[in-house]
């Protein structure tokens, strides 16, 4: 199956579809969210025999690209990523609830990928994965406090740009 | 209007896909054909560049101190009857015209005198050797002509021309030098060795006092010139061609390739179908109409091992794949999932939302555990590696410089001799196993010889210290020595001679560059095996005699330069520090330039290292 050229092209294209989607979501820009797809899709194949049949093979794709993502957003980490101060007017304000209006995918994705790398590589983890703080700490090499807080500021920084939608369309 | 919070906003963005770019396939697969970078090699090489230059360093500077060096010996006049040779500085009309026994005294004398007038001081080094072997030195202060003239005329066994041999002060290990007569020596001395006698007199060298055992010897002493020109050609620096190390890490090819392995695990559902339709939209969303594939997949496993896709062979996959659209080929984004002998199972499961993300939070368990755990121990390691790549240890140790080629200084074994070392180093990881390391070393070679014959200038009134100064000590400025080989002492009978214990010492300051390899790390052990070269600098020079200085080794490298291989056992004791043995080897190639000397050393550090 490692070299099996034909087997490796069904994979992809059977789980290629969602595991960009990932990188969209993780990567700030189009152009490294293609590089992170290539990379990690080439680790896959070439750990594919590591796969042990425990779990869904989807699972594991995902697992592997994740922690690709992890690893490139990391390198970045010099430039903007991980500010760890304490905000109180973000940390501590209550999460409002807003009314449901349809909002395109693209908008959504674009939100998204506008989020500092930190804010959206957390919410990622806690909202689509299911991750808990404690596991996004681990995974992140950050404190828990350090989790809730990006996320807190994530959905803030969402909140308001959903806000200011619905102001626009409003006027 | 109900009111969502963000994670309901975003969670259509949960299973969001995009079909990638067609060309990304074809990256891959470039990058898939591409043989995997060898980082093993790239590894080996580092190390034998690292080597390689570790020798090649001390290389250079031993070339170019070498060369200075042989310009400092002077030829020495030689007594053959009594074997006690006063070396002094020569010119040329003391070479040739060495016919007349008085004549060659006055020459001498006069090299002395030229000395004299110059420096205002004679540096008579005054040493004994056996046939290669000097020994010490010691400056005598302002000598005048008629002291020498004095010493050297009532010398009853200062026949000329018996013997008159230049003291070989080339290398000891170059054997390529042309044996020849008194009188081809005599001729070769004359013509070539004026430079050297004139260097000798300009950098104001010492004359060597030379003894030789048996005057057979002085023929082969007689090698000064073509041992100093033999020298630099019949050396040269072997580099070992550590060659390209095979490419061994092929690529396996995995047996539990999952269309293959599937055959045999057949139970075990990997099932993957997905059949396509609905709506085409930019962005394939499954939004809330569909079940997760993982979701479906466990449940296959659970309940239905008769499921599609990966089951087995390739052939069914292939049949699969090709039943069921692909959403790239079709170019459908929503998707649902069917299964064939279960579509109650999924329609129930569709239904239910909250069992969807119960069960996705199952399978990212269940799929994380083996996952994770190996992740996380892979993350460890690197963390370590990232956080942990420089460490700084000090050490302290003892070693015992060896003679391993059971040579001999005036006729007697060199013994080994113990001594203290103590240093810091630095070490850099490259990677988990590989690192490559420096630091300072304060280190001792030494040798003891035993039973050394010498005659003291104190107790015997012949060898006053004005008539005959051999060695003298500046520490013990009244006593003078006269160091002398066995087959001398047989030769002399004579009562006055008494023997003791030699001891020399040369102590560097070492610069060693290594290259280790872990061999083992296990929890809290680790062994590295460390191996390099190491540049030396001589900060002290001391030979002893009976625990009394007596002055200085003959010819030492200001710069020696060696190999050394180690084996560091280490023991975490605390967060980042760990103490440390370390079993070591050295071997120094070039201590001294004429007189054997210990050159193996056995070494065994103790230390804390401190990584960072």
């Amino acid at each position: 199956m490692k070299n099996d050229r034909e087997g490796q092209l069904k994979i992809y294209q059977l789980f290629s579809p969602v595991l960009y989607g990932i990188c969209l979501k993780y990567m700030k820009n189009e152009d490294d969210a293609k590089d992170v797809f290539q990379e990690a899709f080439v680790i896959a194949f070439q750990k594919i025999g590591q796969y042990k049949f425990e779990g869904s093979f989807e699972g594991w794709l995902k697992r592997i690209f994740i922690n690709k993502l992890i690893e490139t957003l990391n390198k970045k980490k010099k430039e903007s990523f991980f500010l760890d101060v304490f905000d109180p007017d973000t940390d501590f304000v209550e999460e409002e609830e807003l009314e449901a209006m349809p909002i395109e995918q693209e908008k959504l994705l674009e939100y998204i990928r506008d989020l500092p790398d930190q804010y959206r590589t957390v919410f990622n983890l806690y909202v689509f994965e299911k991750m808990k703080h404690k596991e996004i700490a681990e995974l992140l090499k950050i404190s828990e406090g350090t989790s809730k807080s990006n996320l807190n500021r994530a959905k803030h920084i969402l909140q308001k740009r959903i806000l200011s939608i619905k102001n626009f369309k409003t006027a | 209007m109900k009111k969502h919070k963000i994670e309901d906003i975003f969670s259509s963005m949960e299973d969001f896909s995009s079909i990638p770019p067609p060309e990304l396939w074809g990256q891959i697969e470039e990058k898939l054909d591409k043989p995997k970078k060898k980082k093993r090699v790239v590894l080996w090489w580092s190390a034998a560049a690292c080597l390689l230059l570790g020798l090649l360093l001390p290389s250079i500077l031993h070339f170019t101190g070498s060369s200075e060096n042989t310009n400092l010996n002077n030829g020495g006049l030689e007594n053959s009857k009594n074997s006690f040779v006063l070396d002094q500085k020569t010119d040329d009309n003391s070479n040739i015209k060495n016919l007349d026994p008085h004549k060659n005294i006055d020459n001498s004398a006069d090299s002395l005198n030229e000395n004299t007038t110059r420096k205002n001081q004679l540096n008579t080094e005054s040493g004994i050797q056996t046939e290669k072997t000097s020994v010490a030195e010691t400056n005598s202060k302002n000598k005048t002509n008629k002291k020498d003239s004095k010493y050297n005329a009532p010398s009853p066994a200062n026949v000329p021309n018996k013997s008159v041999a230049f003291q070989n002060s080339g290398s000891s290990e170059d054997k390529s030098t042309v044996k020849s007569s008194s009188k081809s020596i005599l001729g070769n001395s004359t013509r070539k060795n004026q430079p050297n006698a004139e260097s000798g007199i300009q950098s104001k060298e010492s004359s060597v006092a030379q003894t030789n055992s048996k005057n057979k010897t002085n023929t082969k002493d007689s090698k000064y010139i073509a041992t100093s020109l033999a020298n630099t050609p019949n050396q040269s620096v072997a580099f070992h061609n550590y060659g390209s190390a095979k490419d061994k890490s092929i690529a396996k090819s995995s047996g539990k390739s999952i269309l293959g392995s599937n055959s045999k695990t057949s139970n075990k559902a990997i099932s993957e179908e997905r059949i396509a339709f609905g709506k085409q939209s930019k962005f394939n969303s499954t939004a809330n109409k569909q079940l997760s594939n993982s979701i479906f997949e466990e449940q296959l496993a659970a309940k239905n091992n008769k499921n599609l896709a990966f089951n087995g062979q390739s052939s069914s996959v292939n049949s699969n794949i090709n039943r069921s659209n692909s959403p790239i080929s079709s170019n459908r984004t929503d998707k649902a999932v069917i299964i064939k002998d279960d579509l109650k199972l999924a329609n129930s499961l569709s239904k239910t939302d909250s069992m969807q993300l119960a069960e996705l939070q199952n399978l990212e368990k269940g799929i994380l555990s083996p996952e994770k755990k190996k992740e996380e121990k892979e993350k460890k390691d690197n963390l370590i590696d990232k956080k942990e790549r420089w460490a700084v240890a000090v050490f302290a140790g003892v070693a015992s410089s060896e003679n391993t080629k059971n040579e001999k200084t005036l006729g007697n074994v060199n013994n080994s001799k113990q001594s203290t070392s103590y240093g810091v180093k630095t070490k850099y990881s490259i990677n988990k196993k590989w690192a490559v390391g420096s630091g300072l070393k304060i280190n001792e070679l030494g040798q003891s010889v035993a039973n050394v014959s010498y005659v003291s200038a104190k107790n015997n009134a012949f060898f006053t210290p004005d008539s005959y100064p051999v060695a003298s000590a500046s520490n013990a400025p009244t006593q003078e020595y006269l160091l002398i080989s066995n087959s001398t002492k047989e030769a002399m009978k004579s009562e006055n001679v008494q023997t003791g214990k030699l001891d020399q010492n040369l102590r560097y300051v070492e610069m060693p560059l290594e290259v280790s390899y872990a061999i083992f790390n296990k929890n809290k052990a680790s062994i590295n095996l460390n191996t390099g070269g190491f540049v030396g600098k001589l900060i002290s020079n001391s030979v002893n005699l009976d625990g009394h200085s007596i002055g200085e080794n003959m010819n030492a490298n200001d710069y020696v330069y060696g190999s050394t291989l180690s084996s560091t056992v280490q023991y975490q004791v605390y967060k980042k520090t760990k103490v440390f043995v370390e079993p070591a080897m050295n071997y120094y190639i070039n201590p001294l330039n004429s007189q054997s000397f210990n050159q193996f050393q056995w070494g065994l550090n103790f230390g804390l290292n401190v990584s960072f």
